[in-house]
């Protein structure tokens, strides 16, 4: 009870003290976007016939044509009632993109992040317990390719073998197959939606269409998490406890498991946890290959067009993301090292 | 135990199996009635009014509304495009311009129903052109071109009848009534959502469609897809009959390897923006269909700012003209793949057409260039940038490479910025550009028509900065010229100014190559430079 209460305590501190760098890149990405060349004014009154009206009128309705502070305090004051803007580019309030977006970006990120778990914490494992044999080498060499073929390639490759030539996946186009009905949304999640709808046949085209990405961003993953898994191995088998636990002759399981796994698991969900957030901005790739509507893509996409509002919301909802997951991998930490809570 | 379990397992999974067969033979009964359209950008308003539509908020809003006229179609080199020249009635049933050429007068069809079932009148019909040249609307600029400036213009004679006043005779005036912009809307619909600060309802309309076209809007996810299902009762076709798919699916897919893949694999139906060398492949390989269509309403420049030293030198332009690898680059950046504006010769020195754009007698000839460059006073070149955007990279990288290469022999030093789209746009609007390549686009291409909008005035379309007080005398006097032998020969002498003073280096007009499975038919090159759905129908 004493440490569940700390560490919800230890939780409740660091999220105070994380709201400043949010209030800090809510301005910095305001004003970053308004440094940038390019003037979305001019940009979204390219009609085959707009001319220096439109272009005013287009300023107006983003209210460019208000003195900078001015525009930052608007801002600074929609944002603290929820309004992040209007998208230029899909016409909608920023807010509601971002909600039908989120739960793909997430949906796709953690059944990466699970495979990834699952296939690199048991490698890791291996490599460490023979280390510089055949099969650490095999590991390391796995790792490498996974890391160097960036995903765009190594998703577009598995398309072309899965897809294209063997024909067991699904067209590779967002989460659901175009002529398949969406279950009523509850939780965005749809493998979440299909269950609840009872729509097994749905659930089962939903996972094979989420297959090829998720393994795709997986692989990019894999190495990181295995090597540290790996490394912390190495320290955690070399100890003196685990040294005891072979003495007093435990189980060769148990002491893999039990004793050196649970004590080389910190670094690796410390790695898990930066991982995660990382994936989810930096998977624009992946959802652009597999025509996933995710956050990252709908991101770049306003960039290009230097729609502010878009990039704005996305950069909070990242910060607000990251804040969320090192509270998240704090807790975890109190929960696999009961150390980590008392100091 | 075990039989019994056993057979009722066999029951089941025959149930299960016949339950299956079925449901995948209707599925492929509904996807054989089912046009999938696979593009890389989005569909981001269902209004095309709204500042800042895309290009397939353009084609969905063309079958989703009507308007009053539509263009005709015509064969160019045996393959069907848009005719400016007939202009056929879409919501109208009949019109006549009257012989002074100051009013034109609309008969509507009495049968012609909104989506919701009410009947379309002439009251719909001014409220919906009434707003498209009074709200802050895409349409207001384009129906200037047509002399459609005012509200007043549009008078109901009766529920079905509405006349439209000129104040001069205008060619323009009903071409423009059949572009993308004055769309019919079910006024009473519109009214309804309309609030005091936004009286023309655009808000409501950008989400919500109020139309009585080919097709209903069901599903509208802008970066996702829309999708649409068919209005039985429509009649406007040339057919007189309904559009020929049940169903229409617009889908984004950015990633163009992936549209190729689904398109060769039969998945999606049609995609008009795969990469050339995409397009190459899947052509060679035989099974679908490709019809590669020149864009004759668009063309492809490399520009000079001729404000900007040394542009301002008419030899340094020339010099730059004779300069240009334009097989290489045509080539290099299109696989051959449009119309070339270059390697022309015109016997006489003067031009042959009066046609805008017309073939130039440009070529490769180094020697002419150093001649030039010397004559402009810089024998030993300059240095310059050359810039192009992101979003035009496949074509216009490889191209700017052979630019820098050959402009390198005659001492010109280029430098190639690459730039996100809204920073190149905003560059050329505020005319900071030495020396760049972009495209032109016009709805309704006539020689005056280009002239005056792409080389007059301090604006954004005219990427050379041209400021020529003949050129502008000239197009001006074109513009309301009845006389067709004159409007050629005032073309004739457009054109000949343009490649006397060369203000910027015509390269090509780039194919539209519409990539569709074999069985599709109908694919007709529209004004959008996008798809009408409704030619389109299954063999």
């Amino acid at each position: 009870m004493g440490t569940i209460g700390a560490t919800l305590i230890r939780a409740g501190r660091r999220f105070l003290s994380s709201l400043p760098a949010l209030f800090g890149v809510l301005v910095f990405t305001f004003l970053l976007m308004r440094v940038l060349p390019g003037d979305p004014a001019v940009f979204f009154a390219s009609g085959p016939s707009a001319g220096k009206e439109e272009i005013e009128v287009v300023r107006k309705q983003l209210g460019l044509d208000r003195s900078l502070p001015e525009q930052l305090g608007i801002y600074l004051y929609d944002v603290g009632r929820g309004n992040l803007g209007r998208s230029m580019m899909t016409g909608q309030p920023v807010a509601k993109d971002l909600q039908q977006r989120l739960p793909a970006s997430l949906e796709l990120t953690l059944t990466a992040l699970v495979i990834a778990l699952i296939a690199a914490v048991p490698l890791g494992v291996l490599a460490a317990l023979r280390p510089n044999s055949l099969i650490d080498h095999g590991v390391r060499l796995f790792c490498s390719l996974g890391v160097c073929v960036p995903t765009f390639v190594s998703g577009l490759l598995l398309i072309y073998v899965f897809y294209y030539l063997l024909g067991l996946a699904p067209d590779p186009t967002g989460r659901i197959d175009v002529f398949a009905s969406v279950p009523p949304a509850r939780t965005g999640f749809l493998m979440v939606d299909f269950l609840l709808a009872g729509d097994v046949e749905g659930w089962w085209a939903a996972a094979r269409q989420l297959t090829l990405p998720a393994f795709t961003m997986a692989l990019f993953v894999i190495a990181p998490l295995a090597r540290i898994t790996r490394a912390s191995m190495l320290v955690s088998l070399g100890s003196d406890f685990v040294r005891t636990a072979r003495s007093i002759g435990l189980s060769r399981w148990q002491i893999v498991v039990t004793y050196a796994l649970r004590n080389a698991i910190l670094p690796v969900i410390t790695i898990a946890g930066i991982v995660f957030s990382t994936m989810l901005g930096a998977n624009v790739l992946v959802e652009k290959v597999f025509s996933w509507p995710g956050v990252a893509s709908y991101a770049l996409d306003a960039l290009l067009v230097s729609d502010y509002a878009p990039v704005q919301g996305f950069v909070l909802l990242m910060a607000s993301i990251f804040v969320a997951v090192n509270l998240l991998v704090d807790v975890l930490y109190g929960i696999a090292d009961p150390r980590a809570t008392a100091a | 135990m075990y039989p019994v379990i056993f057979r009722h397992l066999i029951s089941a999974s025959a149930v299960l199996l016949s339950a299956t067969l079925m449901a995948s033979a209707a599925r492929a009964q509904s996807r054989a009635e089912t046009l999938r359209y696979v593009t890389a950008a989005t569909v981001n308003t269902l209004d095309p009014n709204i500042p800042g539509s895309t290009r397939e908020a353009f084609a969905l809003s063309m079958s989703s509304y009507d308007r009053l006229v539509s263009f005709g179609r015509k064969q160019l080199n045996g393959k069907w495009v848009f005719d400016l020249d007939t202009i056929t009635g879409e919501l109208a049933e009949s019109f006549s311009v009257s012989p002074d050429g100051l009013k034109l007068t609309f008969k509507l069809r009495p049968d012609a129903k909104f989506h919701d079932g009410s009947p379309v009148t002439a009251e719909d019909v001014k409220w919906s052109l009434d707003r498209c040249v009074t709200a802050p609307v895409l349409g207001k600029a384009q129906l200037l071109t047509g002399s459609l400036t005012s509200a007043d213009q549009f008078k109901v004679i009766d529920p079905l009848t509405l006349e439209v006043t000129l104040p001069r005779p205008d060619k323009l005036a009903l071409p423009n009534l059949a572009t993308v912009y004055p769309i019919i809307i079910n006024s009473k619909l519109a009214k309804s959502h309309a609030t005091p600060e936004d009286p023309w309802a655009l808000s409501w309309l950008k989400e919500n469609e109020a139309g009585s076209g080919a097709y209903v809007v069901e599903t509208f996810k802008p970066g996702e897809q829309a999708i649409a299902r068919r209005n039985e009762a429509w009649n406007r076709g040339s057919p007189d009959k309904p559009a020929s798919f049940k169903r229409l699916i617009i889908q984004s897919v950015p990633e163009p390897a992936t549209r190729a893949n689904l398109v060769e694999r039969g998945d999606a139906d049609l995609a008009i923006d795969l990469q050339a060398s995409d397009v190459q492949a899947l052509e060679s390989k035989g099974k679908l269909k490709v019809i590669s269509t020149p864009q004759y309403n668009a063309v492809t420049f490399i520009s000079m700012n001729n404000k900007i030293p040394p542009f301002d030198n008419v030899n340094v332009r020339r010099a730059v003209a004779a300069a240009l690898p334009y097989d290489d680059m045509f080539k290099a950046a299109l696989f051959g793949r449009g119309t070339p504006l270059f390697g022309a010769s015109w016997p006489d020195g003067t031009p042959p057409s009066g046609g805008y754009p017309i073939p130039q007698p440009v070529k490769l000839d180094l020697e002419k260039a150093r001649a030039y460059l010397k004559e402009a006073g810089m024998p030993e070149g300059f240095a310059t940038t050359f810039s192009f955007n992101v979003g035009q990279a496949a074509t216009a990288e490889p191209m700017a490479a052979l630019v820098k290469e050959s402009l390198e022999k005659i001492g010109i030093k280029v430098d190639i910025q690459k730039l996100p789209d809204a920073q190149m746009s905003t560059s050329i609007n505020e005319k900071k550009l030495p020396f760049f390549t972009e495209g032109i686009v016009a709805w309704l291409p006539s020689t005056d028509y280009f002239y005056r909008n792409f080389y007059t005035g301090n604006q954004r379309w005219n990427y050379s900065s041209t400021d020529n007080a003949e050129l502008e005398k000239i197009a001006q006097a074109a513009r309301f010229e009845p006389d067709k032998a004159k409007y050629e020969a005032e073309g004739k002498e457009l054109n000949a100014i343009h490649f006397e003073q060369m203000f910027q280096v015509p390269l090509w007009q780039p194919a539209q190559d519409a990539v569709m499975v074999a069985n599709l038919d109908g694919y007709v090159y529209q004004f959008t430079r996008q798809v009408d759905y409704r030619n389109l129908s299954r063999k």
